[in-house]
C-alpha cells in the first residue's frame, strides 16, 4: 500500500514537472505563432554518410557557411561513415522527420549506384536529390611513370593482356567508364577496389595498377605525378589542367551518358517536400543565390578544388543523372556484384 | 640546391626555434595518445582551423611533433594500466604491464620512452639522410609482399599460444572470425553483421581495444584493491630517480635491439596503408624468435617491451617518406597534413625539395628536434605518472570504464560503439578468467582484415590464381624467411635440450 502511494506521488511530481516545464517553455516564446509560419525557426541538421574531413565535409561547409546567411539559421553536420555510404543514408531514412529540419548531403553516382547493386531496405521512391552542387567527371589515368602515354597505348596493350584498373571501388562511375570503354574497345581491364582515392592513387602511383578510375579533381591538382588519359564526361571542363586529354565520346565515337563521378548534392524525404512545399521552395531559392555569391567562390576555392566543376542543378537534373547512372550500373550489375567475373 | 652538413645544421636550428610550439604539441600528444580515441589523426582534424591559419612551416611543425609524441603517449596507459591508447601500442602491454604488477612502472616508462626516443631519432635521420632510396620501398612491397607481412604478424599469435596451444590458436582464430565480420573488399558483401548497419565497415578497433584491454581489465581489477602485487606495492613505496635511469640505462644497453626493430618499423611504415599495429606485433614476434631468453616474454621482459616501442615509433617518420616523395600518405595522419598542405597550394611529391626544401626536410627535422626535446620534457615524467597505479581500484575502475566508453565513441560519434566496447569487455573478462589470452583474439581482430585485404586484391589481380602469392622474387624471399622464423625456436628448443642432455 505504500509503495502505491510512492507511486502516485511519483507520477503526480512528473506531470506536475512536465506541466511546469512545458509552460515555461511555450511562455519562452512569445511569438510562438508567427515562428511555426516562419521557415527556419531553428538549425537545419545535415546527415553526411562519410567521414569528418574528407571532400564531402569540405564542400558542405563552403556551400553551408555562406547558404546560413539567407536562411538565417545555422547548419549542423552529422557524420555517418560506412559501407560506401549506406549507413548514412539507412540512418537518415530511419530517424529523419519530414519537417524539411533535416536533410542529407551525399554523392549521387557512387551512391545509387550502391543501390543497385544491393537494395536498401527503405522504399527508394520515398526519397531524393533537389540539388546537385559539382560534377566532377570520372577518368582514367596512370602514373607519370608508366609506359602507356595515351588511351591508345593503354587500349593496344590491353587487347594483348589483362590490365589492372585500380578503382575507388566498383560500384563506382569512373569504375563504369573503364568498364564500359573495355566493352566498346575490346580491351582487357580487370577493376581492382581499392577502397578510396588516397589507396587507389597510391596503387597507380606505385606501379601496383597499370592505370586507375576515380574522379578527376584528386589526379589533376597531382598533375607531376598522375597523367589523364580519357574523361567519361560529354566534353573535358579543365583541358589546360589536364593537358586536353580526350572524352570517351570524342576519341572513340560513343554515345555515352555523361559518367559524373564526383556527384556531392542534397537528398530529402519526399514526403517533406509533399508536406512542406513552401518550406522546400524556400531551400531552393536560397541554394541558388549561394552559387552566384563570390563568398561561396572565395570559400570553396580555398579547398584547392577546379570551380569549374561548381554549378547547380536542380531536382529533374538530379533524377535524370541517377536514372542514367542506374541504368548503366543494371548493365553491368553481374560485374559489379561478383557474378560474373 | 646543395644538401650538405651545413643545409642539415641550418635546418635543425631553424626547426629549434619552434620550440615554442613543438613542446606544447608534446604534452597535448602525449595526452591524446593516452586516452584510447583520442588519436593524432581526430586531433588533428579538430585542430585544423588553428593549423591552417599557421605558417605552414610552423603548422606543419606542430602536426608532427604532436604525431610523434602521441605515438609514444599510447604506450603509457598500456604500461600503467593495460590499456592501449591505439592499435598501434597493443603489443606494448605483452610485458609492459607485467612489470607495473611487479612494481616496475617507472622503470617500464623510462625504457618505453628511451626506446621510442632513440628508436624514433635514429629512424628518422634514417629517413632524412635515405629519402630517395626509402621511397622506392613503396614500388617493391605490394599487396603479394604484405600477405607475408601479414603472416609475420599474425604468427605472433602462435608464439602467444606457446603455453597453452589449444587456447591460444582458438583465442586467435577467434579474434581473426571478429576481424572477418563487415563488407569484403572487393563485392562489399555483407558478412557475419547480424544486420548491425554500424559493422558493415568491419568491427572498429578502437572499441576493440578498449574492451577487450581496458574494460575487462577494470572489471579484473575490480576483484582486488590495487593492481600491483604484494611486492609490487613494496617496491612503489619509494618512488625515486633511480628507477628512471635504470631503466634508461637498461633499454640503452640493448641499443641493437633498439635500432633493428625501429628499422622493422621504418619499412613497414614507408608502405602506404601498412601502419603501426603491424610494425609493433612484427616487432615483438621477430624479438621473440630470436631472442635467446624466449620463455621470458610476457613475464615483464625487457626486450619485449622496447621492441614494440621501438617499432611503432620507427613508423611515424616511415608514413611521412611516401607522403613528400611520391604525395601519397602513407597513414591517416599523413593524409590530413597533405590537406593541411595543399590548403597552403603547397604540391608535395619531388618538386617540393627543389621548390621549398624547408617543407620538404622540415617534417623529419621537426620530428628529430621533438624526440630530443622529449628527452628533456616527457622523460622525466616516469617518475610522475607511475603513481597512477597506486591508486585504489574503487577508483580507478570507474574512471577507466567512463574514459574508455566516451573513447570508443569518439572516432565514429556511434553509441553502438559503446555498446560494443562493453561486450568486448565481457568477452575479454571470460577470456581472461579462463585463461585465453586476450592479445591473440587482438591480434586477429587487427590484423585479420589487414591480411584478408591483401589477399583478395592479389587474388583478384591475379584472376582466381592462389600462385599469385608465390609470384614475387620479394614475396618468395619473405616467406623462406618466414619459415625460418617460424622454425627457428622449435630449432633452438632442441638443440638447448640436446646440450642439456649431453651436459
Amino acid at each position: 500500500m505504500k509503495k502505491l502511494e510512492l507511486d502516485v506521488n511519483r507520477r503526480l511530481i512528473l506531470k506536475g514537472s512536465a506541466t511546469a516545464l512545458g509552460l515555461a517553455t511555450v511562455s519562452s516564446f512569445p511569438f510562438g505563432s508567427s515562428l511555426a509560419a516562419s521557415f527556419p525557426a531553428r538549425n537545419i541538421k545535415v546527415y553526411v554518410p562519410t567521414r569528418e574531413g574528407g571532400g564531402a565535409d569540405r564542400l558542405l561547409r563552403a556551400v553551408t557557411g555562406v547558404w546560413k546567411n539567407y536562411l538565417s539559421t545555422n547548419f549542423e553536420p552529422s557524420f555517418f561513415p560506412g559501407a560506401a555510404g549506406r549507413v548514412g543514408y539507412e540512418k537518415y531514412m530511419g530517424l529523419a522527420k519530414d519537417d524539411m529540419y533535416e536533410l542529407l548531403f551525399g554523392n549521387m553516382g557512387p551512391e545509387v549506384l550502391n543501390w543497385v547493386v544491393k537494395k536498401p531496405t527503405f522504399d527508394l521512391s520515398t526519397f531524393q536529390y533537389f540539388a546537385q552542387v559539382d560534377s566532377d567527371p570520372g577518368i582514367l589515368f596512370v602514373s607519370r611513370r608508366s609506359k602507356f602515354k595515351s588511351i591508345d597505348d593503354v587500349i593496344a596493350e590491353g587487347k594483348k593482356r589483362v590490365l589492372n584498373v585500380g578503382v575507388s571501388r566498383l560500384a563506382h562511375p569512373a569504375t563504369l567508364g573503364a568498364l564500359a570503354l573495355a566493352k566498346h574497345t575490346g580491351a582487357k581491364f580487370n577493376p581492382i577496389p581499392l577502397s578510396g582515392g588516397k589507396n587507389t592513387r597510391a596503387g597507380v602511383a606505385t606501379g601496383e595498377m597499370d592505370l586507375g578510375a576515380l574522379p578527376s579533381g584528386g589526379i589533376v591538382s597531382r598533375k607531376k605525378s598522375f597523367k589523364v588519359l580519357v574523361m567519361f564526361s560529354h566534353k573535358n571542363p579543365l583541358p589546360g589542367r589536364s593537358e586536353n586529354a580526350p572524352t570517351m565520346n570524342d576519341h572513340f565515337k560513343t554515345n555515352m551518358p555523361s559518367l559524373i563521378a564526383g556527384s556531392r548534392a542534397f537528398g530529402i524525404k519526399k514526403s517533406a517536400i509533399a508536406k512542406h512545399p513552401d518550406r522546400f521552395n524556400t531551400l531552393e531559392t536560397t541554394l541558388k543565390k549561394v552559387f552566384a555569391d563570390p563568398a561561396f567562390k572565395k570559400a570553396y576555392l580555398k579547398t584547392k578544388s577546379p570551380w569549374e566543376f561548381i554549378g547547380y542543378r536542380g531536382p529533374e537534373a538530379c533524377a535524370e543523372y541517377s536514372r542514367n547512372i542506374s541504368k548503366i550500373g543494371q548493365e553491368f550489375k553481374e560485374l559489379l556484384s561478383g557474378k560474373k567475373t | 640546391m646543395e644538401y650538405d652538413l651545413s643545409f642539415f645544421s641550418e635546418m635543425f636550428v631553424r626547426t629549434f626555434s619552434f620550440w615554442w610550439v613543438i613542446i606544447p604539441a608534446i604534452f597535448l600528444g602525449l595526452v591524446v595518445g593516452a586516452i584510447p580515441g583520442f588519436s593524432a589523426a581526430n586531433t588533428i582534424i579538430i585542430l585544423l582551423p588553428l593549423t591552417l591559419a599557421m605558417d605552414p612551416e610552423i603548422g606543419l611543425t606542430f602536426m608532427v611533433a604532436l604525431y610523434a609524441s602521441s605515438r609514444m603517449g599510447a604506450g603509457i596507459p598500456a604500461i600503467l594500466v593495460n590499456i592501449p591508447g591505439t592499435a598501434g601500442a597493443a603489443a606494448t602491454p605483452l610485458d609492459g604491464y607485467p612489470m607495473t604488477k611487479q612494481g616496475r612502472g617507472q622503470q617500464a616508462l623510462a625504457m618505453s620512452f628511451f626506446a621510442s626516443i632513440s628508436g624514433g631519432l635514429f629512424t628518422t635521420v634514417i629517413a632524412l639522410l635515405s629519402l630517395p632510396w626509402l621511397s622506392q620501398i613503396a614500388y617493391y612491397l605490394h599487396s603479394v609482399e604484405m600477405i607475408v607481412i601479414m603472416f609475420f604478424g599474425i604468427s605472433l599469435i602462435a608464439t602467444i599460444a606457446a603455453k597453452d596451444t589449444l587456447k591460444g590458436l582458438i583465442a586467435g582464430f577467434f579474434g581473426l572470425m571478429i576481424g572477418f565480420i563487415g563488407t569484403d573488399v572487393v563485392y562489399e558483401t555483407p558478412r557475419g553483421t547480424f544486420g548491425f548497419l554500424e559493422l558493415y565497415d568491419k568491427v572498429p578497433l578502437i572499441p576493440a581495444l578498449v574492451g577487450l584491454f581496458a574494460i575487462s581489465e577494470a572489471f579484473a581489477i575490480i576483484e582486488r584493491q590495487s593492481i600491483l602485487t604484494e611486492r609490487g606495492k613494496a617496491a612503489m613505496q619509494n618512488p625515486g630517480w633511480s628507477a628512471t635511469f635504470e631503466g634508461i640505462r637498461m633499454a640503452a644497453s640493448r641499443w641493437w635491439h633498439i635500432t633493428w626493430n625501429s628499422l622493422i618499423g621504418l619499412v613497414i611504415g614507408v608502405v602506404p596503408g601498412a601502419g603501426a599495429a603491424i610494425a609493433s606485433f612484427v616487432a615483438y614476434q621477430q624479438s621473440k624468435t630470436y631472442s635467446k631468453t624466449p620463455e621470458l616474454y610476457g613475464t615483464g621482459h625487457i626486450e619485449g617491451l622496447i621492441a614494440p616501442e621501438s617499432a611503432n615509433n620507427g613508423v611515424t617518420s616511415g608514413t611521412l617518406v611516401p607522403l613528400l616523395v611520391i604525395g601519397i600518405p602513407g597513414g591517416a595522419t599523413a593524409a590530413i597534413m597533405l590537406v593541411v598542405l595543399q590548403y597552403h597550394g603547397v604540391t608535395v611529391g619531388p618538386d617540393l625539395f627543389l621548390t621549398s626544401p624547408e617543407l620538404a626536410f622540415g617534417p623529419f627535422t621537426a620530428m628529430a628536434v621533438t624526440y630530443v626535446l622529449m628527452i628533456l620534457t616527457a622523460l622525466p615524467l616516469a617518475r610522475y605518472m607511475s603513481k597512477i597505479t597506486v591508486i585504489s581500484t574503487i577508483y580507478m575502475a570507474p574512471i577507466i570504464i567512463s574514459f574508455t566508453l566516451v573513447g570508443s565513441f569518439v572516432p565514429r560519434a556511434y553509441l553502438f560503439d559503446m555498446n560494443l566496447a562493453l561486450v568486448f569487455g565481457v568477452i575479454g573478462y571470460v577470456a581472461r578468467k579462463t585463461d585465453y589470452h586476450v592479445a591473440a583474439i587482438l591480434i586477429g581482430v587487427i590484423l585479420g582484415p589487414l591480411m584478408e585485404t591483401y589477399f583478395l586484391r592479389a587474388m583478384k589481380m591475379s584472376q582466381g590464381d592462389i600462385m599469385v602469392i608465390f609470384s614475387s622474387s620479394i614475396g618468395n624471399t619473405l616467406w623462406v624467411l618466414l619459415v625460418i622464423s617460424l622454425a627457428l625456436p622449435y630449432y633452438m628448443d632442441h638443440r638447448r635440450k640436446k646440450l642439456g642432455d649431453g651436459s
